[in-house]
């Protein structure tokens, strides 16, 4: 049985699955690749938001997508060392 | 207050090193866990930091308290001028280590509980020093009560091991039994100087595994 994802790795899937979408990246694909309910995503998104690692834009036709910034990009580099550290300490 | 000499003559300077050791090692723990906070936002490892922070700290000042009182007996051929000073220097070394070694394993010890009631930890930070600064005896217990916190921070690790069993959990794991052992002998030490000594190097075996884990963390 798998174990359950921590806080952390939720973080590190939602940021992950903006990364490697090529072009526009909206909710429902963060959704999907995440996998996790829309309440939970919604908590989740405007927590990374709130903290910098994401940011929110608008399209033309007023349609929310979202982009990976500088912090997002580094706790995904990161993510291993952090793990590590993490799990070593129990911090998770 | 005199307190007694906790460490055997042949051991004075060896201490100091010692000290200083675990205080650089404690400091890059901290300093680290600072450096993964600002790249996660995770409130644990900010109390993580703070805690590692303030042990780093004690180990400064007992460091830097310890060699002035050497300094001070080498120094003073007069023996009042000599046990006044010297009885200053241990007095303020003693107590200021004492807060921040207990700030720093209540923080640890708190964030074990993985609750975001901060009145705990101020609770469990004014019960602790209460409890030491109005006993008798001062230094054994603050040892017991560091002792009772390192013991529920061991648990915490062996909670972690057993969940995730890695080689880096189970060093901490180790390292901790380690640092609880040496906290008990420094109790014993109260009247039995040797168990001083063998607590420091209980502690320089932990800090080494920790040390090792941070090495393998960062070779990832």
């Amino acid at each position: 049985m798998n174990k359950k994802r921590d806080r952390l790795e939720i973080i590190h899937d939602i940021l992950l699955s903006i990364r490697d979408k090529t072009g526009v990246v909206r909710q429902t694909h963060i959704l999907y690749k995440s996998n996790l309910s829309h309440q939970m995503l919604v908590e989740y998104v405007g927590e990374l938001i709130e903290k910098g690692f994401i940011l929110e834009k608008k399209d033309k036709k007023k349609k929310k997508f979202y982009e990976l910034t500088d912090k997002g990009f580094n706790y995904l580099s990161d993510y291993k060392v952090i793990r590590g550290f993490v799990d070593s300490y129990g911090l998770g | 207050m005199i307190f007694p000499q906790l460490s055997p003559n042949w051991f004075l300077g060896y201490n100091v090193a010692l000290e200083l050791i675990f205080a650089i090692v404690a400091l890059i723990i901290g300093a680290f866990a600072f450096k993964i906070y600002k790249k996660t936002n995770q409130q644990q490892i900010k109390l993580f930091g703070i805690s590692f922070a303030f042990i780093s700290a004690s180990y400064i000042v007992q460091a830097i308290f310890n060699t002035m009182a050497i300094i001070e007996a080498n120094e003073h051929t007069n023996l009042l001028i000599e046990l006044s000073s010297i009885v200053w220097f241990q007095m303020m070394g003693v107590y200021t280590n004492i807060i921040l070694t207990i700030i720093g394993l209540c923080t640890l010890a708190y964030m074990t509980f993985k609750t975001n009631k901060t009145r705990i930890l101020y609770l469990m930070i004014i019960i602790s020093l209460l409890g030491i600064f109005l006993s008798a005896n001062i230094l054994y217990m603050f040892f017991l009560f560091s002792t009772i916190y390192l013991l529920v921070i061991l648990v915490h690790f062996i909670k972690n091991y057993l969940e995730n069993k890695q080689k880096n959990s189970l060093l901490i794991a180790i390292a901790f039994i380690f640092l609880l052992i040496g906290s008990i002998h420094f109790m014993i030490s109260v009247n039995h100087q040797l168990f001083y000594a063998i607590g420091h190097i209980l502690e320089l075996i932990a800090y080494m595994l920790i040390l090792t884990n941070f090495y393998l963390v960062l070779r990832k």
